[in-house]
């Protein structure tokens, strides 16, 4: 039964550790922020195999964007947006179902530098996260951490159901050792900057 | 789980003169993630990073009550449902009654060394569930009816042409197909079972006291997708997992993955706090972790086997292993192998059990050096070692496991184990430990009991 089983560990547990000295916790653990945060997540991020695009100063966002994915090889043609997109951020191409879409576009909550990972909240959505074979995410400048710890600690008091952390596309070794992209997840990752 | 430990000898031995393709491919691909490794640690201050990653794990394990504690009343509050099963049995049930519950008819899964220790997968089946390993190798083991035999790499042991042969009698794909061909064949199939799956199950590598937090780490997305598509995510995570906070947890993360495959963190990282609840998410309507000992109170009662608790699963110490390289994981018999297998399965299971385990090790010290939590593995080899002599467990079985040694154990590793424990406990302490051993380190004029192992002396240049 689940709640015997409770009291059977929480016992056993501390009979276990009764008699060993408690260690103490050693505190933080020192690694050294690059000094331009922006900089080191793109150069964190493309060795991982992410790619990184900015929109045309001279154009709207969205208007870039719909001529960005239009460019890709092969050509996307439907989108799935997230909810969270501001309007002046999408694209105008016609909106699909992410299973079917060419791309999903996304909002990054934030990133972070050290490890070259966009945040992406549960609320993005999940499905447009991880459905179609390429992903856009759109990076605020601004909210790019120099340190992992910096962003998951920002988030700690208001957490989603669950937040993905994203550092390049989905890849394979498993066959012959081999690496291969878009095994699962979208197989190109891209961090859009307007 | 149903282990063949006992039979480690023979089945080494068949391995090495046997099958020269599983030595071949297991060898190439460990060395492979070694050499990575230690370009991740190169990478940033790895000394720092592990003494401060042993230090919090060994805070959370001599704290443990206080930290599931927190954990279960944090993922109580996140509105996820928290489940406690003391044995391998108590596990499945729990998962077993959520599956009824929920009237699920198939299961997609992550790559989880827990539900393989509590045998999950064949349980489910019997109740007529279908369930799919979403991991590519784990897929590739699950058609062949194979376990894993590599905490990372499941299927390292199998060629390019065994897949080939596989994925053409299974899913129709063209014969001689290149990787990406035949990951796209397995990404269809996986694909639908995403959609149509009720529930996905994984493991957990880090669950988050502070926050109610389980930590998923991948490359393949394959997690996210078990986590987020399926109505009911059920998480499978043994008592050891806790860590105290995020900024804990943004460590972690990226130790682990520098640790398993120098990457600075994962592809993905699932980051799973409860059941979707805004209307815009469209992740699960329920979450439960099922919080498992299974023998790792025992571990943690051990005197000296508690510290191998701090495990991060990385598989790093596999890939440093001369022993293991040779034979891969099928030859230990369990679902933990390599150095971290025979120091934690005669905790978990009973020293009798896993025996001849302990045994399975030249003592090179190559598993400690490579060690993101510093677990003093040599040291805890010859502790059981101790013991098995003690419970009257040698010498026969000790016979066989030294003679199957014998066969991959090289000189200049048996040299390095004599420096390296020599300088720890002195000639006595190895006479003691390992007779033979100790007989012939006396004859090699050891290095002196100075606290420094013979590797370390030898990377100061001091001869
Ligand atoms: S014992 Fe250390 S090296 Fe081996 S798997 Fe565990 S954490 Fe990794």
């Amino acid at each position: 039964m689940s709640a015997g089983a409770r009291e059977r560990i929480m016992a056993r547990v501390a009979r276990a550790t009764a008699s060993r000295p408690g260690v103490p916790h050693p505190g933080a653990l020192v690694t050294l922020p690059a000094e331009d945060a922006v900089d080191a997540f793109v150069k964190r991020f493309t060795i991982s195999g992410g790619e990184v695009a900015r929109a045309d100063p001279e154009r709207p966002p969205g208007e870039w964007l719909t001529g960005f994915l239009r460019g890709l090889e092969p050509q996307v043609m439907g989108v799935a947006v997230g909810p969270d997109v501001p309007p002046e951020l999408r694209p105008g191409l016609p909106a699909v179902a992410a299973a079917h879409a060419g791309a999903g576009i996304s909002m990054a909550w934030s990133a972070a530098a050290d490890t070259g990972s966009l945040v992406l909240p549960s609320t993005g959505t999940r499905a447009v996260q991880l459905l179609p074979p390429v992903h856009v995410v759109w990076v605020p400048a601004a909210r790019v951490f120099a340190r992992l710890e910096d962003a998951l600690r920002e988030l700690e008091a208001e957490l989603p159901a669950a937040l993905g952390l994203h550092s390049g596309p989905s890849k394979s070794a498993d066959i012959g050792r081999t690496v291969v992209t878009g095994v699962h997840g979208p197989g190109r990752c891209i961090a859009a900057f307007s | 789980m149903h282990t063949r430990i006992g039979d480690y000898a023979s089945r080494s031995r068949e391995i090495i003169r046997g099958d020269l393709g599983v030595r071949e491919a297991v060898t190439g691909a460990t060395i492979a993630f070694d050499q990575k490794r230690l370009q991740g640690y190169a990478e940033v201050d790895a000394d720092a990073w592990r003494r401060w990653a042993e230090g919090v794990k060994s805070h959370t394990l001599t704290h443990l009550d206080r930290y599931l504690t927190e954990a279960e009343a944090r993922l109580e509050a996140n509105g996820t449902e928290v489940h406690w099963a003391a044995d391998a049995a108590e596990a499945r049930e729990v998962v077993m009654s959520l599956a009824a519950r929920h009237s699920v008819k198939s299961v997609v899964k992550g790559k989880s060394m827990v539900t393989e220790e509590i045998d999950l997968n064949p349980a489910l089946e019997a109740a007529g569930i279908e369930v799919y390993e979403t991991d590519l190798g784990e897929y590739i083991l699950q058609l062949l009816g194979e376990e894993p035999s590599h905490i990372l790499g499941p299927a390292i042991h199998k060629s390019l042409q065994q897949v080939q042969q596989l994925f053409a009698d299974h899913l129709g794909s063209e014969p001689g197909g290149d990787p990406d061909t035949l990951a796209r064949a397995a990404r269809r199939v996986l694909r639908d079972a995403f959609i149509q799956s009720d529930m996905g199950i994984t493991g957990g590598n880090f669950l988050v006291a502070e926050t109610g937090t389980v930590a998923l780490i991948e490359n393949e997305g394959n997690i996210r997708l078990t986590t987020s598509l399926p109505r009911v995510h059920v998480a499978v995570v043994g008592i050891e997992k806790l860590v105290p906070c995020m900024a804990d947890l943004a460590g972690f993360l990226q130790l682990t993955a520098r640790a398993a495959t120098g990457q600075p963190i994962g592809c993905f990282v699932s980051l799973v706090q409860g059941p979707a609840a805004h209307p815009d998410d469209d992740g699960p309507e329920e979450v439960h972790v099922v919080l498992v000992d299974n023998g790792r109170t025992n571990v943690l009662a051990h005197e000296h086997a508690w510290e191998a608790l701090r495990c991060l699963r990385c598989g790093a110490c596999l890939n440093a292993c001369p022993v293991y390289r040779q034979t891969g994981g099928h030859a230990y018999g369990y679902v933990y192998s390599g150095p971290i297998g025979s120091v934690l399965d005669p905790g978990l299971l009973g020293l009798h059990e896993a025996m001849p385990l302990p045994f399975a090790s030249s003592l090179c010290g190559a598993c400690e050096d490579a060690c993101p939590v510093r677990i003093p593995i040599p040291e805890m080899l010859l502790e059981w070692r101790r013991e098995a002599q003690e419970e009257g467990l040698t010498p026969w079985k000790e016979r066989a496991a030294l003679k199957a040694l014998a066969s991959v154990a090289t000189r200049p590793g048996l040299y390095r184990a004599a420096g390296r424990i020599g300088s720890r406990l002195g000639a006595t302490g190895v006479a003691r430990a390992l007779p033979m051993l100790g007989e012939w380190a006396a004859e090699r004029a050891l290095p002196t009991p100075s606290g420094r192992t013979f590797r370390e002396l030898w990377r100061e240049g001091i001869e």
